[in-house]
């Protein structure tokens, strides 16, 4: 009786009855109702964490409609393969902790979509190529990471590409170059200036390898020489 | 250069990652708050130096400040699961 008198009630009580030794359960009872109740747990995390990369979800928002009509007049959305690359291909890491990290810096996307920061072309517009810098800068400090999840320079056969594709790919692997290097817009208009922009940016990365960021940058290959690189970058911008 | 949310996220991916839930069941193993935090400090090195490739040069300072901070932490919370949660 005096222990009733004890108890404490609300908030508090439900705290005492989660810390109070089980009764009347074995212990292989709690191991396997927690290991089926992990499992349940889990599966219903990763099965949500999924649904938000498919690209129905992805496109959802009105902001993204300018992607998605771009995105659908390149070849990763139609091709004589049948192979499609949706959003997450490109945007979302395979890898669990570095997906994590996406989703949880996705929720700016939803903050920027109810604030309205791209809802008209002219806003899209303005804010092209700060969007694009932020995935030309993800993509090169990841060495491409993304694209790497489908294309790969080892797995390549320079003998059956085209004589210019082979050469600047052979160069590319020499010179310990990334995809973005060359490929940027591969899926979305480019803005205005991009060559400068992205030359500024890798050169801003770079410079930035000696200061206290700098060790991010080292396995975007950063941290071996950039003449090759610059010598790409003003070809293609003559 | 690492944003606010470039940080948020790395806590969150390590959160539900290694140093987080390997670091918490690790920590219910012990009942010494010190055994628990180093255990999930020690998954938080271990986490680094696998997605690096085990080339230390790949390590950034501030990735491996954050698995290990989120492990400690994780690990000692474990330690008071098990202090609160078991009596042995």
């Amino acid at each position: 009786m005096a222990d009733d008198n004890n108890k404490r009630r609300g908030l508090l009580g439900l705290w005492d009855w989660f810390w109070a030794p089980t009764a009347v359960l074995s212990i292989g009872f709690v191991l396997l109702a927690g290991f089926l109740g992990g499992i349940l747990f889990w599966g219903g995390f990763h099965w949500t964490l999924e649904m938000t990369n498919t690209e129905e979800f992805c496109v959802s928002c009105h902001s993204m409609e300018t992607n998605l009509g771009e995105y659908r007049e390149t070849i990763h959305y139609n091709n004589h393969s049948g192979v499609r690359a949706i959003c997450s291909d490109c945007h979302v890491p395979k890898e669990w902790q570095h997906k994590i990290k996406a989703k949880v810096m996705a929720v700016k996307d939803v903050y920027h979509e109810a604030v309205g920061t791209i809802d008209t072309a002219e806003k899209y517009e303005s804010h092209r190529l700060h969007m694009a810098e932020a995935v030309w800068r993800k993509m090169k400090a990841s060495d491409s990471r993304e694209c790497r999840n489908c294309h790969n320079f080892q797995y390549m056969d320079f003998t059956i590409q085209e004589t210019r594709a082979a050469a600047e790919h052979q160069r590319a692997l020499d010179n310990n170059m990334t995809c973005i290097d060359c490929h940027q817009g591969i899926a979305h208009s480019l803005p205005a200036g991009h060559l400068d922009a992205y030359k500024a940016l890798v050169e801003e990365m770079a410079a930035a390898e000696t200061g206290e960021s700098g060790p991010a940058l080292r396995q975007s290959g950063i941290g071996v020489d950039l003449q090759p690189l610059r010598d790409v970058l003003s070809e293609r911008g003559n | 250069m690492l944003t606010i949310l470039d940080l948020l996220g790395t806590i969150g991916g390590n959160v539900l990652s290694l140093p987080g839930i390997l670091g918490l069941a690790l920590g219910m193993m012990t009942r010494r708050l010190p055994l628990g935090a180093a255990l999930g400090g020690g998954v938080g090195i271990f986490e680094t130096l696998v997605f690096a490739g085990f080339q230390l040069q790949a390590i950034e300072p501030l990735e491996l400040i954050v698995a290990v901070v989120v492990g400690v932490m994780a690990g000692s919370v474990g330690t008071l699961i098990r202090q609160k949660g078991a009596t042995v």
